[in-house]
């Protein structure tokens, strides 16, 4: 009997912690509405008065950190075409192409950042230190690096998606897994085929002729009809 | 016809003869006569692309910001988020002049920065405190445009070259857009205080039921949803 009224008071104690820790919004509301009682001065910053549900605590660092690669990214493809657009490369169709896949890294970084919020999260931005590259490259080169550039970003991709499947660990997420599924992996699968067929493309005429200066401008003028 | 056949056949025939490839090709040598700016005003543009960067980056966080579920200024986050875009579009517009005038050559790696300095802020009181600190951005963006025109115009390494054409450009294109855009955001100021004060003076003065008419009137101002 006594184990019980103690075991009971431990109980009512987690109860009441719980209680304290994971309000429901409607109770805040009712406190934060009566007239008499002791208030906090913004009760709703600590209650569930959010748009917060599921495993985006779990998943929220990811998704910042997905973001924030999109970013540098879209820095790192600006780069890379601009380098194609000085009057000695001259690569008009590669210079587009590149400026294309910057365009839409930016755009995806404020769609990510825009979902983030939806969840009820919070975008982070911290410092981002990356190693210095060379964005200076040719042609074949830069086909090269936004292969392994996209390869990276689909690992990203995945690497959520699993977390956000698994019932273990309560990172189970489903809006976030079909979030991922719906607008990157299947976008990101057609981008790799793409650069894949490209490299395919021009190494073959890269490996036909001793002189290349022709394939690398018939395939430059294919990228810029596209 | 037969040239494309003999094209093909020859390349049949040399693609048997070697499997390496050959990537790159020689670059003619360009005469580069007509490559006229001058250092001081090729770095100061280099600069100016970078914080048309920064200041992207700064409306990319209000965007954020605003878009918090438990901030939630959709219309604001709208806003800043077109800012950001808008910013990033003006680095690529001096990239694209700067390579126009045959420069960015070389270099090209460090033009803009990949790594990322810690934001001075992340967060704004309200949306008039964003405005205001939106405005003030776009003071220092005016100044350092009016700077690089001044370092183009008379720049310290002897040449004595006026770049007429840059100081042109970039008063026509960037400070006629500075100035209009510096003209509206005063005026999302002054809207929104004016909002504000037209609230208080509503509780003040009126029942609710009373003034509904008004508030809707107010309130259906599309940037403030
Ligand atoms: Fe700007």
């Amino acid at each position: 009997m006594k184990m019980n009224s103690s075991t009971l008071f431990v109980v009512c104690l987690l109860g009441i912690i719980a209680n304290v820790n994971a309000k429901e919004c409607r109770a805040t509301i009712q406190d934060a509405c009566r007239p008499y009682i002791n208030k906090q001065s913004n009760p709703l910053l600590e209650s569930t008065c959010n748009a917060r549900y599921g495993a985006i605590g779990h998943l929220e660092p990811d998704l910042v950190k997905y973001a924030t690669s999109h970013l540098v990214k879209s820095f790192e493809y600006l780069l890379m075409s601009t380098h194609f657009g000085n009057y000695d490369m001259n690569r008009e169709g590669f210079e587009k192409l590149f400026r294309g896949y910057s365009d839409s890294k930016w755009a995806d970084t404020i769609e990510l950042i825009k979902h983030i919020t939806k969840r009820g999260g919070k975008m982070n931005f911290s410092p981002i230190s990356t190693s210095a590259d060379n964005y200076e490259l040719y042609e074949i080169e830069s086909l090269a690096k936004a292969l392994d550039m996209e390869k990276s970003s689909m690992n990203d991709a995945y690497l959520i998606h699993e977390r956000a499947i698994r019932k273990i660990d309560s990172s189970h997420d489903p809006e976030i897994s079909h979030y991922i599924e719906e607008e990157f992996v299947e976008k990101e699968a057609g981008t790799i085929r793409e650069l894949t067929g490209y490299i395919t493309e021009l190494s073959q005429m890269l490996a036909e002729s001793e002189d290349n200066g022709l394939a690398l401008h018939f395939f430059d003028d294919y990228l810029k009809g596209l | 016809m037969k040239s494309i056949v003999a094209f093909a056949f020859l390349a049949v025939v040399i693609s048997a003869v070697s499997s390496e490839l050959h990537c790159t090709v020689k670059r003619p040598n360009i005469p580069n006569d007509w490559i006229d700016m001058v250092r001081p005003c090729v770095e100061e543009m280099k600069k100016q692309i970078q914080k048309e960067i920064n200041a992207s980056m700064k409306y990319l966080a209000m965007g954020a910001h605003f878009s918090r579920d438990t901030v939630n200024r959709p219309g604001f986050a709208k806003y800043f988020f077109e800012a950001a875009s808008e910013e990033r579009e003006h680095a690529i517009k001096l990239i694209k002049y700067l390579l126009m005038r045959g420069e960015l050559v070389s270099g090209v790696s460090k033009l803009i920065k990949t790594s990322f300095d810690a934001l001075p802020t992340t967060h704004w009181n309200n949306a008039v405190a964003a405005l205001e600190d939106a405005l003030k951005t776009e003071a220092e963006v005016t100044k350092s445009i009016r700077n690089v025109i001044s370092v183009c115009e008379e720049p310290n390494d002897n040449s004595r070259f006026n770049d007429y054409h840059l100081s042109d450009y970039l008063t026509g294109e960037f400070l006629e857009e500075q100035y209009k855009g510096q003209r509206d955001i005063a005026g999302k100021i002054s809207n929104s205080r004016n909002l504000w004060a037209t609230m208080v003076n509503l509780e003040n003065s009126c029942s609710i039921k009373n003034c509904c008419k008004q508030c809707k009137i107010k309130y259906s101002r599309p940037q403030f949803v």
